[in-house]
């Protein structure tokens, strides 16, 4: 047996160098016992890559969301015995870094009063933010409707939702979003030719997603308040700022 | 770290999905998977700071779950040892039931693998992780976590393959 198993489930997984991958692929071509052995390693990382694959399509549960945002999560009493199997876990809220503790105190007099109910996640475009550098930018469906949609003019159904439109006093434009599948509430930026997000926040699930701009969570209100140079766009200064390319 | 906690939360929500389904081949029960994450996310929130300029969050956070995954392993084990009466009868390591199912399933056939194999199969095979960055996030040598992930897939196969369910190896 020429190629052992380590070396073959390597070629599998697309882990050896050119020249060994093009060898064993010339010598697959004449040897079908060797195939054979190939294919079972292909078989087995397919059929345990299938076994978990839907897990991504789950709908998050909100503790894991708040826990994500860096919110303290009240924890229900059955989580509570849980909790106990790790030793590095106290009951209490963790300690949350720098600025995040802005945020969280904002966030949570909201999270506690509110059960927030998380529909669809939707893992198959998660591309709507990606990092890049420093910052978190828009992409996809969330860029679309940033660079076009204007909040006069949309749908009430439409998977993103312009709220308010602003100047900030860096002179960018701004723009605040809320987008109803991932209950997610946000505000971005205009640098260069992106859209950067500067804060993002959970909508509370009894939040009237159609007035996007008043369902606003206060997270996304106080990141508004801290950069608006004047009053937000009427439907006239927006419709400019957006056929001036956000300029 | 010039991002903002903002930033950071959102980022952290993009990889949530992908932090649970490793989670969820290292444990068969789902609650445990979610509690494992969370204190994954909790973690990661307290210790931000040692995440290194540049470094990649999603390698990090997954490194946070193999270290947690392992305590976590190691104090039910202690748990066990103290407290065998009580523990065994509560949760026993292999139920009738789970003998005479005549079909393993691949979470199943997971839950026998060496803590160690079990790790290199569930970023390689489950997460889709080349290589090297899965022997980054479990700070191992290249040539360790191949032969590892080896003789994971090949146990996986024996245990897969067999009708045998009744005699687990």
């Amino acid at each position: 047996m020429k190629y052992d198993d380590e070396t073959l489930m390597a070629y599998a997984d697309g882990e050896l160098d050119a020249k060994l991958r093009a060898e064993i692929s010339t010598a697959i071509h004449n040897d079908p016992a060797l195939a054979r052995r190939v294919e079972h390693q292909r078989a087995m990382r397919a059929r345990v890559a299938g076994a978990f694959a839907k897990v991504l399509d789950e709908p998050l549960p909100d503790r894991l969301l708040d826990a994500a945002r860096g919110k303290p999560t009240p924890v229900s009493a059955a989580d509570r015995g849980k909790v106990l199997q790790f030793p590095a876990r106290a009951s209490r809220p963790p300690p949350v870094p720098w600025r995040a503790r802005e945020w969280a105190a904002m966030a949570a007099s909201l999270v506690f009063g509110v059960l927030l109910s998380w529909r669809i996640f939707s893992p198959s475009h998660p591309e709507v933010m990606v990092a890049s550098g420093d910052a978190l930018v828009a992409r996809g469906a969330l860029a679309d409707a940033l660079d076009s949609q204007l909040a006069s003019e949309q749908r009430s159904e439409a998977p993103v939702l312009i709220g308010l439109t602003f100047k900030a006093r860096d002179g960018n434009f701004c723009r605040s979003f809320t987008m109803g599948a991932t209950r997610t509430a946000g505000l971005a930026c205009r640098v260069g030719g992106d859209w950067q997000v500067r804060a993002t926040d959970t909508v509370p699930a009894s939040g009237q997603m159609q007035q996007a701009s008043s369902a606003l969570p206060p997270a996304i209100l106080g990141a508004v308040e801290s950069r608006i140079e004047g009053v937000a766009l009427d439907a006239e200064a927006e419709r400019a700022a957006q056929r001036g390319g956000w300029k | 770290m010039t991002d903002t906690p903002s930033e950071i939360g959102e980022r952290i929500v993009v990889l949530l999905p992908r932090l649970r389904r490793f989670a969820r081949s290292l444990s068969r029960n789902q609650h445990d998977a979610d509690d494992l994450v969370q204190s994954v996310v909790e973690r990661a929130w307290r210790h931000l700071g040692q995440l290194k300029p540049g470094a990649s969050l999603a390698s990090w956070m997954f490194g946070i779950m193999k270290n947690a995954w392992v305590d976590n392993l190691r104090a039910r084990q202690r748990r066990r040892e103290v407290a065998l009466p009580e523990d065994s009868g509560e949760h026993p390591a292999v139920s009738p039931v789970d003998t005479h199912t005549s079909l393993w399933s691949v979470s199943e056939a997971m839950n026998k693998l060496p803590e160690e194999q079990r790790l290199a199969v569930a970023l390689v095979l489950v997460e889709g992780m080349s290589y090297k960055e899965a022997a980054e996030v479990l700070e191992i040598p290249v040539g360790t976590l191949t032969s590892r992930l080896a003789r994971g897939r090949a146990a996986l196969a024996v245990t897969l393959s067999g009708d045998d369910g009744g005699n687990p190896a």
